[in-house]
């Protein structure tokens, strides 16, 4: 039996790749009002177009990243533009649908151009180091290192700056903002992108991490989900703490359940948060 | 509208009273030069795409390949072989839909070369009600196990017996105390697994860890720890290409220094180039050896080219060829029940030994007994479908490309 | 020819039928169901397992149909309190986890082997055409559902539903115990998947894990909202236009060429999810909206 260390360990790796997409989504969701499953697509999208910029034309991984943040969030913003913004005025529960049409063509897209095949990137496989008894990943403390400082950005972003305190203002009251000239199309695009970028962003470090193939972001939308809901929707720093929680419970549940229930667990995180404490860890409800 | 002139409506009656007098000839029953042209409808099934998607290709181009032959030698009992392909996408749901359609709609008495278990025992019900002869290279135990009545076969040795060849070459290498199994889930992660461990710790080798792992998953990591905390020296892995590559990728940055130890159906040339040449260095991996002696491989070879030696194409060119000599030593009539009747006929001793369509149907024709050696084996079937035991080519990955160590005899 | 287009013909009355029973859920009642094909999973492998156990039709039938409407029952009393944004994720992670279940549990499902020679229902009385008798069956059992859910809509029973699908907060003002109308409507609904799920496993005479995907409930989904919702008629004329979209789009490699195998499947995924996205837009009370009567 391997120490409880190790799995600890993979479950922060894992919650740190989730913490992005979970940010993403938990916002996008205080702000537009809805739970939006296209954001898990947005990391597959990600990931292809780092895969198209780095194995296609051969750029090195860190430029095929940044090409992934524009490219994700681009695509953001269409899907925005395209499906969302006609029905800004409807139901939440219409949007959530119509955001599972939307992750069930990003997906296909992906699939129609790179087919079902797993893939990687250009990279040098590499061996894990052994450090005190733990192996531990070159890959994985690369993500984790810009994880933490894209999170402290973000924060950063929506505490300090004009735009990032408007879009909080639009988040909790969308009325009164848009009275007091908040612009809220403005702001929405703003986060759309945003939020595109840091799940693109996410996708890459994913396909680093595992493997690049259509289903990659679709099966880690209920991890996402259960972070997002036990950090308490809205709440990034929330979000953050929900998906290392998660990760750590993934992996080290691993231990308890074979590790084929995975999903799973992330479902009775999901159905034991919303039975007990629905606002979560920080969040509050609207 | 403009009025059609003379000379048309002349040559459209010479047509026109053409065409009701070859209708009237094909379509009149029991003119005998018209029976001796109706085409036997044979049907292929392969994964042309899905996990399998490898070896379709090629199993589908040696089928139709023999069907030349076969047609160049003047058919079956002077009727050609009109052959039917669909794709199963490795899946048993697709699978179904299209054994349906070769059944139904085209009226194919035989399907042939289906390479997933879970396909084949998903379209077995449908050929055995349908009395349609199916025969293919999936490994599962269940394919030929209960109720088919004859109607089943296959040219790959069963899990169990795949289970104990495996056991035998890890025996045979004595530095492998400790063996890890890691097997996808599939129709015969557990009887090959159960096979093999058996056999390894009857020979006093510990079993460290069994582990079978689900499908179409991006990262393996906790499945990783889990293995490598028991220490072994040699991971048994089996699964298929997609999720091997994952696997062995995980392994390798996990720090594992030990060997490795999969089938060639998964550590084939599309696994080198997906995991790397660097992680698949030293991978040993083994599969059934086709008869690379035999004048039916040589022949199979000049006609199919291809750039792997799996044992799946040479297996559906001897299908083809069995099917086809099975029917040959009827009387006439094409059916899944006269192949059935005549299978062993055509493939088991005792008889004149033959590589090929062409030297069998002879043979037949002169009333005598034959015995089909192909491409893949000696094609010996027993009571229930199962073919006799095969030799396994052992190969290790070196430098980017499998290469041949051994063979490991029954 | 013929037998093909029966067989695409049964395969869609079981969809319509499964459609019927989501509708139940969803159309009549308001209750988010993202893992309908949950229902149909627990019927179909219920009956499977009994029937080639050695139980009889008539007893694994029924059984089928009552252990799906018993988990729809079971999982409306845990996740029925939810929002419906939160419920579609919940029975969206059910149906995924009975996936797993189903994948790992071989000892009692036969895990990825899936079940194999189901036990097909009077198959001895119909030694050529039988084909053409399942088909008849499945359309008779569709009949009857449908006549059956009709009853139930203009029905005292129905009319409570329909008036917590509107408000719930009114009804349970006006005194209705909404929290077991809304159990009870779930687990009927989820009944009437299993329903289906049955007569789907002894068509096919084999059962495995990989049939009942989550993107199945998508088709459901999309099969419900075409037709409209809440609306059994709908809910037909969706099954057959999703099935439609589906099998035709696979002439269409005759057609187009380069479209065949993956690249093919995906186009008609990418139909359907563009169908969704336009039909949640546009017209989001579906095709045939609810008739003016029933209001």
């Amino acid at each position: 039996m391997p120490p409880i260390a190790q799995y600890v360990f993979n479950g922060i790796v894992t919650g740190g790749i989730l913490a992005l997409p979970t940010v993403a989504f938990s916002l996008l969701w205080r702000l537009l009002r809805f739970p939006n499953f296209a954001v898990s697509t947005y990391l597959t999208v990600g990931a292809y177009a780092a895969l198209a910029l780095n194995a296609g034309a051969r750029a090195p991984l860190e430029a095929a990243w940044l090409g992934a943040l524009l490219a994700t969030g681009g695509v953001a913003l269409a899907v925005d533009r395209i499906a969302f913004r006609p029905m800004r005025d409807r139901r939440p529960f219409s949007l959530a649908i119509a955001s599972i049409g939307v992750a069930f063509v990003l997906e296909n897209v992906v699939r129609f151009v790179w087919g079902n095949d797993f893939r990687a990137y250009d990279v040098p496989v590499t061996r894990a180091a052994s450090v005190a008894g733990l192996r531990i990943g070159h890959e994985q403390l690369l993500i984790l290192g810009v994880t933490v400082a894209l999170m402290a950005l973000a924060q950063a972003f929506l505490l300090h700056t004009r735009l990032g305190v408007a879009m909080r203002a639009t988040a909790d009251n969308p009325l009164l903002s848009a009275v007091k000239g908040v612009p809220t199309n403005h702001v929405i695009a703003v986060a759309t992108f945003g939020g595109g970028a840091l799940a693109g962003g996410a996708g890459v470090f994913l396909g680093l991490d595992a493997s690049i193939d259509p289903l990659m972001g679709g099966g880690i939308i209920i991890s996402v989900f259960a972070a997002a809901i036990l950090g308490g929707i809205g709440s990034a720093p929330g979000a953050f703490a929900g998906a290392l929680i998660v990760g750590i419970v993934e992996e080290t549940g691993t231990l308890i359940v074979p590790p084929t229930y995975k999903t799973a667990i992330g479902f009775v995180i999901i159905l034991a948060v919303l039975l007990v404490r629905p606002s979560g860890l920080a969040g509050s409800r609207s | 509208m403009r009025t059609i002139t003379r000379r048309e409506l002349l040559t459209r009656r010479a047509v026109l009273k053409g065409s009701a007098a070859a209708g009237l000839v094909v379509g009149v029953p029991g003119m005998l030069s018209a029976q001796a042209k109706a085409p036997i409808n044979i049907g292929t099934l392969c994964p042309l795409t899905g996990a399998g998607g490898s070896y379709g290709p090629d199993m589908q181009r040696a089928v139709v390949a023999v069907v030349e032959r076969i047609n160049k030698a003047g058919g079956i009992h002077g009727r050609p072989v009109q052959l039917f392909h669909e794709d199963d996408q490795t899946s048993a749901e697709a699978g179904v839909r299209a054994a349906r359609k070769l059944i139904d709609v085209n009226k194919v008495v035989a399907i042939v070369s289906t390479w997933a278990s879970a396909v084949t025992l998903a379209v077995r019900p449908l050929c055995v009600e349908a009395q349609v002869f199916l025969i293919g290279v999936s490994g599962a135990d269940a394919v030929t196990q209960g109720e088919h009545k004859g109607y089943v076969a296959r040219t790959q040795p069963n899990t169990k017996l795949q289970g104990s060849m495996y056991a035998k070459f890890v025996v045979s290498k004595k530095e492998w105390k400790r063996v890890a199994y890691l097997a996808l889930q599939t129709p015969y992660a557990r009887s090959f697994g159960d096979a093999f461990s058996g056999i390894l710790r009857a020979a006093g080798v510990t079993i460290t860890d069994d582990l079978i792992y689900e499908d179409k998953k991006p990262s393996y990591r906790s499945e990783v720890t889990r293995i490598l905390a028991t220490n072994p020296d040699l991971i048994m892995l089996e699964g298929y290409t997609p999720d091997s590559v994952v696997m062995a990728k995980d392994i390798y940055k996990a720090g594992y220094k030990g060997a490795v130890l999969a089938p060639s159906f998964a550590v084939n040339a599309k696994f080198i180039e997906g995991a790397s040449a660097e992680v698949s260095e030293g991978i040993w991996n083994m599969d059934r050896a086709p008869l690379f002696d035999s004048p039916a491989y040589k022949d199979f070879s000049a006609a199919v080219p291809r750039n792997d030696t799996s044992p799946y194409a040479p297996q559906a060119w001897d299908q083809m060829s069995i099917v086809a000599l099975a029917l040959a030593a009827g009387k006439g009539e094409a059916s899944g029940t006269v192949i059935k009747d005549n299978l062993r006929a055509a493939a088991n001793p005792p008889g004149t030994v033959v590589y090929t369509f062409a030297e069998g149907a002879k043979l037949l024709g002169e009333g005598k007994k034959i015995n089909y050696e192909g491409a893949s084996g000696a094609c010996d079937f027993d009571a229930i479908g199962d073919i006799l035991s095969a030799p396994f080519a052992v190969q290790q990955v070196r430098k980017g490309k499998s290469e041949l160590v051994t063979i490991i005899n029954p | 020819m013929i037998a093909y287009l029966t067989a695409i013909l049964t395969l869609v009355g079981v969809r319509a039928l499964l459609t019927l029973g989501l509708n139940v859920q969803w159309g009549l009642t308001g209750l988010v169901n993202l893992g309908a094909i949950a229902f149909f999973a627990v019927g179909a492998y219920t009956s499977a397992l009994l029937a080639v156990g050695g139980v009889s039709l008539l007893l694994a039938w029924p059984a089928g149909v009552a252990l799906a409407a018993g988990a729809g029952a079971a999982l409306a009393i845990v996740a029925l309190r939810l929002r419906e944004d939160y419920l579609a994720i919940v029975t969206l992670g059910f149906a995924e986890v009975l996936r797993l279940f189903l994948l790992n549990e071989a000892w009692l499902t036969r895990g990825a082997n899936g079940v194999t020679a189901i036990p097909r229902p009077l198959h001895a009385w119909f030694p050529s055409q039988y084909h053409l008798f399942y088909l008849i069956l499945v359309l008779a059992a569709l009949g009857l559902v449908y006549a059956a859910l009709e009853r139930v809509r203009r029905s005292p029973f129905g009319r409570v539903l329909r008036a917590i699908r509107e408000d719930e907060v009114v009804a349970a003002v006006a005194g209705k115990p909404v929290f077991r109308f809304k159990v009870q409507a779930f687990a009927l609904g989820a009944g009437v998947a299993g329903l289906a799920g049955v007569l789907f496993a002894h068509y096919l005479a084999y059962v495995e894990p990989n049939m009942f995907l989550p993107q199945e409930s998508l088709y459901v989904w999309l099969a419900l909202i075409l037709g409209g919702s809440g609306n059994n008629r709908g809910a037909l004329l969706g099954s057959l236009v999703l099935l439609g979209l589906l099998e035709g789009s696979r002439f269409a490699k005759d057609v187009i060429p380069f479209l065949t195998g993956v690249r093919l499947a995906a186009a008609q995924q990418i139909l359907v999810g563009v169908v969704l996205v336009v039909m949640m837009i546009r017209r989001p009370e579906g095709l045939l909206p609810e008739t003016p009567g029933s209001k």
